[in-house]
């Protein structure tokens, strides 16, 4: 039996208990007396110890298996929730954390017994007095309960039919001071993985010892063609209650009965035997005994296959789960193009009369593959949530350990994004939180001193712009002290004052961003660890999304991500420079200009033109392709201006060629070093283009 | 396939064989995922100037470079015979190559390879990591982790 294939599920699921858990703890420390909280809890940590205990994950089991202890004796009115609880539990959260991830990597789960967590945990509930007793007598009672069936269910086993080979294995096992157990396990009749309890009894009673015959066979018991019992024959040299003791450590197992073989059991074997030979002489008797010899190997064979097959597939797939509606959508879809594509291939086939059809036909077929192209993006989109999630929690540890006062506040963790963007954005996110918390908000004194609530604000907004989605990071605190990093960049000589003197307060704010320019006066532990704004920045563009902050001195600063709805497929601009074909997305276009060649002037020496009030400087996409242009000096230039931020510039290109929708693809690390291309895209006609990345070019 | 298995357990490898002008040179086979005609190349601009640019082939982007610019010789011209070996390598991933011409596939026995010492009185020389010795001459056999991460 392979558990494996049940990894994904196991992970995902994990997750999501591990996520509410937090929340919930969370909120447990705001109102401790919150009977659904704790239920809500419960359950989740419940849920997490099953989970564990049928991938075999012990270590896990354990840790869970105490947290649960904790959370029932709260719901039973038993314990107070006390603040240094809510700490270990948490504590207890970041251990299983650390499991899933070793999990996720490794499929394994380490060897960390996080024994003084188990500690504080069992301090806890001793703590509450006599009420860990209760925990105990409750298992009596449990297992006081279940002797109760009927006494023939108890020895089921006693149907496997001992041959010869089972008696000289008994006799062999006799001499060596070992013992042949028979023994029948009871699965629970509401486990739904029986298949994937009876391999965990397996492999307990393997650590045993020997499992020489199973009924059914081990090949039914993995295909689950068991009802709620199996029975095994098993040959130790450990005691009967250890390895009922084993069976029952595993969950869902409701019973488990069994007793020593003795030469009474083997005496039917004889009678049985004589009245066979007498029918059929050894012939049957050979192949049966081939068959059971070759059991036993066989069952070896399994948990070692599954430990090889972990090992060589440790990391997980990643996942998305879709809701039905999404796929039903995409599946009619589907069926529409096939649609289309009948229609076309009939068009082709019939008369030229029926030209003017054969574009009707283009434009059904192109509006299913653009809604066919939303719904999948829609599959791919998922909530925000999942990543914010996780904020609250940082900021009550960073209160803590910054010893500032703060609330977090969250609007719009509904807001979808691509799968791909959501995974990358939690940590540029989680770096501008701990700047805000860290360096943005002032001291309790301070903010007393300048007439503001103690209690600073952070706010995390998200929300949904055109085709972007913009998550800003606000908070109240001291704002961003211009003069302070002007100075600073004088300092490390990033800029000469003659340049500082130039520079408005948006630019300097904007040298933030490069690398290794960090403003705090002394590096905590909060910040100031070498991951720089720089880095964020160069994630979010890397996500093909940007970052600004605008800053109010004494009022506090605000950081705003603007981030692609997807990134797998864009609306672009064709353009041709000299007679190559380039694609510019369109996101960052704002018009598209005929300039007359003497409208040109000159600023700096640099090439400008005045639009609307406006001096743009202008590029020569030739001189930065290295091409030469097709175009003479004199003719009108034909200038796609693109906008970064507030940054407006004109690409001088020699035609375009039209909007299209393009498949963005990687160019592969061999030759990505072409810092203005983005990517690559392949053309209706198999032919290649490259992206030219706009932000790059300004 | 079983072919190519017997070879390697003899400690001998096949070898496709390619020309770059007058000389022969041998690819080992097991880094070879295909070989495709000229296609369009997309020239990609400020790259190594043996880097040709990028081509499509079934639906990847793939980078192409020019064996002749890379040893330091003229620039391709493509004919009728011109193809793009496409390698993949361990560190470098997927690239295609710019051969001359493909001859034919030639396994080659472990006492027929010989080790060249590398010259490095010339710059590329070290391409070479050994000499093969067939019946239709020597082929030079190229080591195509070195060719690929070089640069210029």
């Amino acid at each position: 039996m392979d558990v494996s294939q049940y990894l994904e599920i196991f992970l995902d699921e994990t997750k999501e208990h591990l996520q509410s858990l937090n929340t919930q703890i969370l909120e447990l420390e705001q109102d401790s007396e919150n009977m659904d909280t704790i239920n809500e809890i419960f359950r989740a940590a419940h849920s997490l110890k099953g989970m564990a205990g049928t991938m075999g994950f012990k270590r896990m089991q354990n840790l869970t298996h105490d947290m649960e202890n904790v959370f029932s004796e709260v719901r039973n009115g038993n314990i107070k929730v006390q603040p240094n609880m809510i700490d270990i539990l948490f504590q207890c959260l970041d251990a299983l954390e650390e499991y899933t991830s070793s999990i996720q990597e490794s499929a394994d789960e380490g060897t960390n017994d996080n024994e003084p967590l188990i500690k504080a945990l069992n301090d806890i509930l001793n703590g509450g007095g006599g009420d860990a007793a209760s925990g105990g007598a409750k298992k009596e009672e449990a297992k006081a309960e279940t002797p109760a069936p009927a006494a023939n269910d108890k020895e089921k086993w006693r149907e496997i039919k001992l041959t010869d080979t089972e008696k000289s294995l008994y006799e062999a096992a006799k001499a060596e001071g070992k013992n042949l157990y028979g023994i029948t396990v009871k699965v629970q009749e509401t486990c739904i993985l029986k298949a994937a309890r009876a391999f965990l009894v397996f492999k307990a009673l393997e650590e045993h010892g020997e499992i020489i015959l199973s009924k059914p066979s081990s090949q039914d018991i993995e295909d689950e063609k068991f009802d709620f019992d199996f029975s095994v024959i098993t040959v130790s040299d450990a005691s009967l209650d250890t390895l009922i003791a084993a069976i029952k450590n595993v969950s869902e197992i409701e019973d488990a009965f069994g007793s020593a073989l003795t030469d009474a059991d083997f005496a039917g074997i004889e009678a049985s035997k004589e009245d066979a030979a007498a029918e059929e002489a050894p012939a049957e008797e050979a192949p049966k005994k081939e068959e059971t010899v070759a059991q036993p190997p066989a069952k070896k064979e399994t948990p070692a296959k599954t430990e090889k097959k972990a090992v060589s597939k440790p990391v997980v797939n990643r996942t998305v789960r879709v809701d039905i509606e999404k796929l039903d959508s995409l599946m009619n879809l589907v069926s529409e193009l096939i649609i289309a594509k009948n229609s076309l291939v009939s068009a082709t086939n019939s008369d030229e009369a029926n030209h003017n059809n054969f574009s009707e036909h283009i434009e059904y077929l192109e509006s299913v593959t653009t809604s066919l192209h939303e719904s999948v993006m829609k599959v791919r989109m998922v909530p925000i949530e999942s990543v914010v999630s996780k904020f609250p929690r940082m900021i009550r540890d960073l209160q803590k350990t910054l010893g500032k006062k703060m609330e977090l506040y969250m609007t719009g963790e509904e807001t979808e994004l691509d799968r791909t963007v959501v995974d990358e954005i939690g940590d540029p996110l989680m770096h501008l939180l701990r700047n805000a918390a860290d360096h943005g908000l002032e001291s309790a004194e301070v903010r007393k001193e300048r007439g503001k609530p103690e209690v600073g604000s952070i706010f995390l907004d998200a929300y949904q712009d055109g085709n972007n989605v913009v998550i800003e990071v606000r908070d109240d605190g001291n704002g961003i002290d211009v003069d302070k990093v002007r100075a600073k960049a004088i300092e490390r000589g990033t800029i000469t004052p003659e340049q500082a003197e130039n520079m408005s307060s948006k630019e300097i704010i904007d040298l933030l961003f490069l690398p290794s320019f960090s403003t705090a006066k002394q590096i905590s532990e909060v910040s100031g660890r070498g991951v720089g704004l720089d880095v964020v920045k160069s994630k979010i563009e890397a996500l093909s999304g940007e970052v600004e902050v605008k800053s109010k001195l004494g009022e506090g600063s605000t950081w705003i991500v603007r981030l692609p709805l997807t990134l797998a497929i864009i609306q672009a601009l064709m353009v041709t420079v000299g007679g190559e074909k380039y694609a510019i997305s369109l996101g960052s276009i704002q018009t598209i200009e005929d300039i007359p060649a003497n409208e040109i002037q000159f600023v700096q020496s640099k090439e400008v033109i005045t639009l609307r009030g406006n001096v743009i400087p202008i590029i020569r996409l030739n001189d930065v392709l290295d091409i030469e242009s097709t175009k003479s000096p004199e003719d009108n230039l034909m200038v796609v201006i693109v906008k970064k931020g507030d940054k407006l510039a004109g690409l001088v290109v020699d035609e375009l060629i039209g909007q299209q929708e393009i498949v963005i693809k990687s160019m592969g690390k061999y030759i990505s070093k072409c810092k203005f291309i983005s990517g690559a895209t392949i053309l209706g006609d198999g032919e290649v283009a490259l992206i030219l990345d706009a932000n790059a070019l300004i | 396939m079983d072919e190519l298995k017997i070879g390697t357990n003899n400690g001998s490898m096949q070898y496709i064989v390619i020309k770059i002008g007058d000389e022969s040179y041998g690819i080992n086979i097991s880094y070879v995922e295909n070989i495709s005609r000229m296609v369009h190349i997309t020239r990609v601009p400020k790259v190594a100037s043996y880097l040709k640019g990028v081509i499509n082939l079934r639906g990847e982007v793939i980078p192409v470079m020019s064996l002749r610019l890379k040893m330091g010789l003229d620039d391709d011209v493509f004919t009728k015979a011109s193809r793009i070996i496409i390698l993949k390598l361990e560190q470098a991933g997927t690239i295609g190559v710019i051969v001359d011409e493909v001859k034919e596939v030639v396994t080659l026995e472990e006492e027929q390879v010989e080790k060249v010492a590398s010259d490095t009185s010339q710059d590329h020389a070290n391409f070479v990591s050994s000499v093969g010795k067939c019946a239709n001459g020597l082929i030079s056999l190229l080591d195509l982790n070195v060719v690929a991460t070089e640069k210029e």
